[in-house]
């Protein structure tokens, strides 16, 4: 219950898996926005929610998502752990897969 | 600073309470949100060559207090629902035949009991302000988890919570293109766009929670269908205006509706008629801006649609002037303007040319070709 009242750290840190690339994500800010504050190519396209371009698996740690990823996500990619990163707030310390080749944008 | 730049956004929850305020005096005074709604059109239009940029301090920090504008945000909400409490007292009191008597509470005269003409006021002064309150239904559709349900409450209010959804997944995505039902292609008129937009964002909505239900394997007919949800957010309403005048109540809220609504998707024609896009990510020149003073304070900067459609994560206070095309007037000025369509189409005849001349790529200036007028 005291975790409640107890003020969580001012930023998180995020890692890539498969790469030595980390970075910090402050509090309250999304995964995506964060990495590219850090100057990480993220691929984005719509940073709404609604495109699935910024996609990650979350390999370890907490997120908050800000919306339903059911939207755009497949139920198997849920299970597998992925998550929109633009729609996704660090609780704590991660480490998250993603594809930093995928940022050819492609058709509407 | 701070306090200007916070302050300046609090337009629309001032006259909020004094559209409020004035269908409770009652008499003329029901006729006060009609009266804003004339003042702004004209304050607008005199201001209209004024233009400010963001403001952010000498470390380029927002002077914006998020806590403070998301409370204001939040609080809307309830405004709202007192907008629809107090007009349906009015509509109560004038189906009961009360009769029309000055009144006197806390010192302050009222006129108790309600005449069918200012009971019309009542009822036009709620549809506009209930309308204009969807910037705030709009900018939470944006946000958390928690600001993402008030939005739905806020626009279920104008029986229009599948915008939440159609906003986020659609709009955005498909902004510029055929398959998004809230840009106006050229030469459609505002009144055509109001049916077409709405009935087509409703549709988008429901096809999208069939899909999300389907994947889970679930039915599209149970509580969890957040098309059917939207719909059920506006019951109290509809409860409400019926208990309180029966036939006259449901006439009166459906009045509201029309008006909310029809104010909503003005601003969707507004900001991005005759715009095309045909292939690759939404850019700035795939959004019309309207962000003269008087427009950017009131609207929330939902006038900053170039920015908006590029940033969408960016809180509205953040955002800015991006070069992007403008219709050189703010949105009450061009509002009136729209609804004489053959006006609006002359006026926007050269906004289009320039667009397609500076903006437009080889492939959207051929569709741009197909509209010609």
């Amino acid at each position: 219950m005291l975790n409640f009242f107890r003020r969580s750290p001012a930023n998180f840190a995020v890692n890539l898996a498969e790469s030595d690339i980390s970075f910090n994500a402050e509090r309250g800010d999304s995964l995506l926005s964060s990495a590219l504050g850090a100057g990480v190519p993220w691929p984005f396209k719509c940073k709404v929610g609604s495109c699935g371009k910024c996609k990650c698996r979350l390999v370890d740690g907490k997120i908050k998502p800000q919306l339903d990823f059911g939207y755009v996500l497949d139920i198997s990619e849920i299970k597998q752990g992925y998550i929109l990163a633009c729609q996704s707030v660090p609780k704590s310390d991660i480490t998250v897969s993603v594809n930093l080749n995928e940022n050819e944008m492609d058709g509407k | 600073m701070k306090f200007y730049v916070n302050a300046r956004y609090l337009i629309v929850p001032f006259m909020s309470l004094i559209a409020i305020v004035g269908i409770l005096f009652g008499g003329s005074f029901a006729w006060v949100g009609v009266g804003l709604f004339a003042l702004n059109t004209l304050i607008d239009t005199l201001t209209k060559n004024i233009h400010l940029p963001a403001d952010f301090d000498d470390s380029g920090e927002s002077y914006g207090i998020k806590k403070l504008q998301y409370s204001v945000m939040f609080l809307m909400l309830p405004v709202f629902i007192a907008l629809q409490v107090v007009l349906a007292y009015r509509i109560f009191q004038y189906n009961a035949d009360a009769p029309i008597v000055i009144n006197s509470f806390l010192g302050l005269s009222y006129q108790a009991g309600i005449s069918g003409f200012n009971l019309i006021g009542a009822t036009v002064s709620s549809g506009l302000w209930a309308g204009l309150g969807i910037i705030y239904g709009h900018e939470l559709s944006h946000n958390k988890k928690e600001g993402f349900l008030v939005s739905r409450l806020i626009m279920a209010l104008s029986g229009a919570a599948h915008f939440t959804y159609a906003h986020v997944y659609n709009h955005h995505l498909d902004l510029g293109h055929e398959d998004d039902p809230a840009t106006a292609p050229r030469g459609r008129n505002i009144y055509t766009h109001a049916w077409l937009s709405h009935m087509g964002q409703s549709r988008f909505s429901y096809i999208l929670e069939q899909q999300r239900l389907r994947k889970r394997g679930s039915s599209a007919l149970n509580i969890d269908n957040r098309w059917i949800l939207g719909y059920l957010y506006s019951l109290p309403s509809i409860v409400l205006f019926v208990w309180a005048g029966g036939g006259v109540g449901v006439a009166a809220l459906f009045s509201v509706w029309v008006i909310a609504n029809f104010l909503l998707e003005a601003l969707n024609f507004m900001g991005h008629y005759g715009l095309i896009r045909k292939d690759g990510p939404v850019e700035h020149r795939h959004s019309w801006d309207n962000d003269s003073v008087f427009t950017s304070w009131f609207f929330i900067e939902i006038g900053r649609q170039c920015d908006h459609h590029v940033r969408g994560e960016t809180y509205f206070w953040e955002l800015d002037d991006v070069e992007g095309p403008n219709y050189g007037i703010g949105y009450f000025s061009l509002f009136v303007i729209t609804l004489i369509p053959p006006l609006f189409r002359v006026y926007v005849q050269k906004h289009l040319e320039n667009w397609d001349e500076k903006y437009a790529s080889a492939e959207e200036k051929l569709i741009a070709q197909k509209f010609a007028y």
